[in-house]
């Protein structure tokens, strides 16, 4: 038995403006708790949340020293923090108050039997009570932080992360796995919805890059392990050679390319061309250097030749360890890769997809070509490995449908006589994007629309694939468009080579893409403290999207470690050290891989990291010996919660006193409405006084809208205070009056 | 089965008035429309469009029928000039069918 028993408990018991008063019988919840051991004080509150409420709490605390509060309102998940911080600022220790849920758990839950709701929202209230009674005072647990952060993966994200975080006086360990910088953007020439190019986007970021001393870039750079938690990650990271070791000007390199008799495709060009084994993924890309592909190399020797080509084939690979505060994830998306045969993708010739089309463009000089034939007609299917009703891939990629018609509008100012048709599934160019939308049909693109119950179908004949669908806004009218070219308008997916999430242990969501804590209210934390995700590699996004929470990642990740020091909630599992045998078990179990096996007095047994350990449970349970505890909820806790809950719970009052006092509140209730009806309910009320009127006669009488008086008038005839007389009058209108 | 003609518009009008391609599908033309065509506002502009010179021949009469009253113009979301388009229409069928 712990010594000091709490004995002098605020007890705080919200209505939550009929929330729950509407339901739980507040009053008689309190009566039924204020003899409970320990409690000292109890009160009612109209909204306990409120400013107001919180600054009687506090003064009441204050004034009557108490030394210990519940309250029983909303979720914790709502407000826990809220009432922590009123305990503070009352001078209690934040841990001295313990909440009960009588909202969701009471009056929403049984809203169809008030006095069920009634009683057990007397039965949590006291267990909450018995267990503010144990409470101990905390101090929350303060880990060292290093002000250092990795950021994994150098698209426009990464990049962008890197400067902000660098700016704010982090040192910053920017972790690329290919050997360029830029990512995906560089891909797409010009991008909406500004035409701006995106391989100067990512010059753009680059530049910055280079001029923060407390930026260090490694390119091709591969995560391999992970140690440590939040605040001091141990990250290992291998780093593949570029072979070549000193500056290569731009016209050693091009010889370079020439001599190299290694061929492959070009990844960056989606395999529009090819590339040698000495590459760049483009003229400009960054860092300057190329690099040898050694998968493809078979050290023929004759780039070796090349006067100062300051090659070395013989580069060994390195393995570093960066000692880090926090990681930020910014690992991107594939396009979606369509299956062959789908709308004839690899089974008919003039098939590609949008990112090819975007390298195509991009690409082209002086005429539109593919395979060797000019391109006039441009159908484009919308939807492409998105929005499927039976594939992998429910979601909207979202970037697609402004993507397509901008490539539309691109190409059409390029090459004049090209015709564009898009065939899609309801056109989703959100916000600003719609001008692009109004500007393709301003140059005459025309738009067919299908639905998922028949997909479009293609077949090749001569040049042209002819693509047969129902039109849904022309009556489903089986339409035939003749096309050059067919660009599917594929969607944006998880990275299918993906190494990092299995080390970094970083949740997947059931789309595959990298989960948050909460989609609306922690769209960049992770699960896992110190871990953060931000780009497309948690949704598909656009460029504005990405950098929203890129910035997002970035503050958050800043407030966590710039101060050199994190607080954590000191509610985490403890190891009875005598007890336990080190039997592994709960080290197995533990999904945060919280426990550590220790020696301590000549015995192997578990030790918990407290900075790792999130409290969750788990492992009390599993342990035979009994060794853990939870802070907060040890077994004690748990057992005089459970006694204060099943103790009986009687009301006072026999059962006709309760139905006076139900005629009673109804009559109190009429009247208190009354009070509160809005001035146009009031003035209705007076209008039928005299006689039974219809609407547009209470209306003409009261002098408001009919379409007002309507609405209002149902309200009050909801309410009880008037009804239909069951007659109509001259002009065949229903007729109301006063209800007694 | 039709078959869409891309270069028909063309041959139809080069005015810059003349924008059935804006056109949303909203529908608020059709349900406006006070004489209730046969063929209902949008799909006339639908027609030139997508080229379906049968279907514009076949529902002449629509094209025709219009009062040219505006009630839809005032009203389309996207400023389709539905009446000016109506009446570029009915020119194209005069030339074709009616050859005056
Ligand atoms: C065809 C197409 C056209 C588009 N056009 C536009 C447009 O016009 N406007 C617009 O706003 N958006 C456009 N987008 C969307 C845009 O591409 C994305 O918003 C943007 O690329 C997201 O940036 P990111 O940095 O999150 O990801 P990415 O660009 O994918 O970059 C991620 C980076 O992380 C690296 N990486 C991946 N895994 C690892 C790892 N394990 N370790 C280390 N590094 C790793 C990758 O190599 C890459 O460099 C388009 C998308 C497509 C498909
Ligand atoms: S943005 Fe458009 S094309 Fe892309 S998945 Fe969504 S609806 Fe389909
Ligand atoms: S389960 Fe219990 S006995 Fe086994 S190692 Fe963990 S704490 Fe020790
Ligand atoms: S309480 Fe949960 S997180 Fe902490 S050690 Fe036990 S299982 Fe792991
Ligand atoms: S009101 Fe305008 S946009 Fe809507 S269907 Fe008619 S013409 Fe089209």
């Amino acid at each position: 038995m712990k010594k000091d028993l709490k004995q002098k408990i605020g007890v705080y018991i919200c209505e939550c403006g009929g929330n729950i008063s509407d339901y739980v019988d507040v009053e008689k919840v309190a009566k039924a708790v204020e003899n409970e051991p320990g409690v000292y004080l109890v009160q009612t509150t109209m909204f306990t949340c409120s400013d107001s409420a919180q600054i009687e709490i506090i003064e009441g605390i204050k004034e009557n020293n108490l030394d210990s509060m519940v309250v029983a309102s909303c979720s914790p998940k709502l407000h826990l923090l809220t009432f922590r911080d009123v305990a503070k600022r009352a001078g209690l220790n934040q841990y001295n108050y313990v909440h009960a849920n009588i909202r969701e758990q009471c009056s929403w839950a049984h809203s169809d039997r008030t006095e069920e709701a009634t009683d057990k929202a007397v039965r949590l209230v006291r267990a909450a009570i018995a267990k503010v009674r144990l409470s101990e005072s905390l101090e929350t647990i303060e880990i060292e932080a290093k002000n250092v952060a990795a950021i994994v993966g150098a698209g426009v994200s990464g990049l962008r992360s890197a400067i902000d975080l660098a700016d704010q006086g982090t040192q910053v360990y920017l972790i690329e796995r290919d050997h360029f910088v830029g990512g995906r953007t560089a891909q797409w020439g010009k991008l909406f919805p500004t035409n701006e190019d995106g391989k100067e986007l990512v010059e753009r970021l680059y530049k910055q890059i280079k001029e923060r001393e407390n930026i260090t870039v490694f390119t091709g750079a591969d995560i391999q392990s992970l140690d440590g938690s939040v605040g001091d990650f141990k990250l290992g990271v291998k780093i593949s050679p570029r072979h070549i070791t000193g500056a290569c000007d731009e016209e050693t390199s091009d010889q370079l390319y020439k001599v190299c008799p290694q061929e492959t495709d070009d990844e960056f060009n989606f395999g529009l061309t090819k590339r040698k084994a000495i590459y760049k993924n483009y003229k400009n890309a960054y860092p300057e250097n190329p690099v040898v592909d050694m998968d493809l190399c078979d050290k023929c020797g004759e780039c070796l030749k090349v006067t100062n080509s300051n090659i070395n084939l013989e580069q060994e690979a390195e393995n570093i360890t960066l000692n880090v505060g926090a990681i930020l994830l910014n690992t991107g998306f594939d396009p979606y890769e369509p299956k062959d045969g789908e709308f004839g993708y690899k089974t008919i010739d003039n098939v590609i997809t949008l990112p090819q089309f975007r390298r195509l463009l991009d690409m082209s000089n002086g005429s539109l070509e593919y395979n060797g034939k000019s391109i006039r007609d441009i159908a484009y299917i919308y939807c492409v490995g998105s929005r499927q009703p039976d594939g992998e891939n429910k979601h909207c990629s979202r970037y697609c449908c402004t993507s397509a018609i901008q490539s539309a509008l691109n190409v059409k100012s390029k090459y004049s006589d090209v015709r564009n048709f898009h065939i899609n599934r309801g056109i989703r160019t959100y916000g600003k994007q719609e001008t692009c939308y109004v500007d393709s049909t301003k140059q005459g693109d025309v738009y067919l629309q299908f639905f998922e119950k028949s997909f479009p179908t293609l077949e090749k004949i001569g040049d042209k694939t002819i693509i047969t669908l129902n039109d849904a806004l022309t009556d489903n009218e089986t339409m035939e468009v003749s096309a050059d070219l067919v660009v599917l308008v594929t969607g944006m997916v998880p990275r299918k080579e993906d190494t990092v999430a299995g080390i970094l242990k970083v949740p997947i969501g059931s789309d595959k893409f990298y989960n948050e804590i909460h989609t609306k209210l922690r769209p960049v934390e992770t699960v896992i403290d110190g871990i953060f995700i931000a780009g497309a590699c948690q949704s598909p996004k656009n460029i504005r999207a990405t950098m929203a929470s890129t910035l997002s990642a970035t503050a958050k990740a800043n407030s966590l470690i710039s101060t050199g020091k994190i607080e954590l909630e000191p509610i985490i599992a403890t190891i009875d050290t005598n007890l336990c045998e080190w039997c592994g078990k709960c080290d197995e179990l533990c999904s945060y891989n919280a426990f550590e096996k220790v020696e301590i007095d000549g015995k192997m047994v578990a030790q918990v990291n407290k900075a790792i350990c999130k409290g969750c449970g788990a492992c009390a349970p599993i342990c035979e010996v009994n060794a853990i505890n939870i802070i907060g909820s040890s077994d004690e806790e748990v057992e005089v919660m459970i006694d204060a809950f099943v103790k009986d719970v009687q009301f006072i009052e026999d059962h006709k006193a309760k139905e006076a006092e139900k005629t009673v509140g109804k009559t109190d209730d009429t009247e208190k409405l009354k009070k509160a009806l809005p001035e146009i309910g009031k003035k209705i009320l007076q209008s039928l006084e005299s006689e039974a009127k219809s609407v547009p006669e209470i209306a003409a009488d009261i002098q408001h809208p009919a379409d007002d008086v309507l609405y209002y008038l149902m309200s009050l005839r909801k309410y009880g205070f008037v009804k239909e007389t069951g007659e109509i009058n001259d002009d065949e209108y229903y007729l109301y009056e006063l209800k007694q | 089965m039709s078959k869409l003609n891309p270069d028909f518009i063309l041959e139809f009008s080069t005015d810059e008035e003349f924008n059935p391609n804006a056109c949303i599908n909203c529908g608020t033309c059709s349900g406006l429309c006070p004489i209730g065509l046969d063929a209902l506002p949008r799909k006339l502009s639908r027609y030139i469009v997508l080229g379906l010179e049968d279907k514009i021949l076949e529902e002449k009469e629509s094209y025709f029928q219009c009062l040219l009253c505006k009630l839809c113009v005032e009203n389309c979301p996207t400023q389709v000039n539905i009446s000016s388009n109506v009446r570029t229409a009915r020119n194209y069928i005069n030339r074709k069918i009616y050859k005056i």
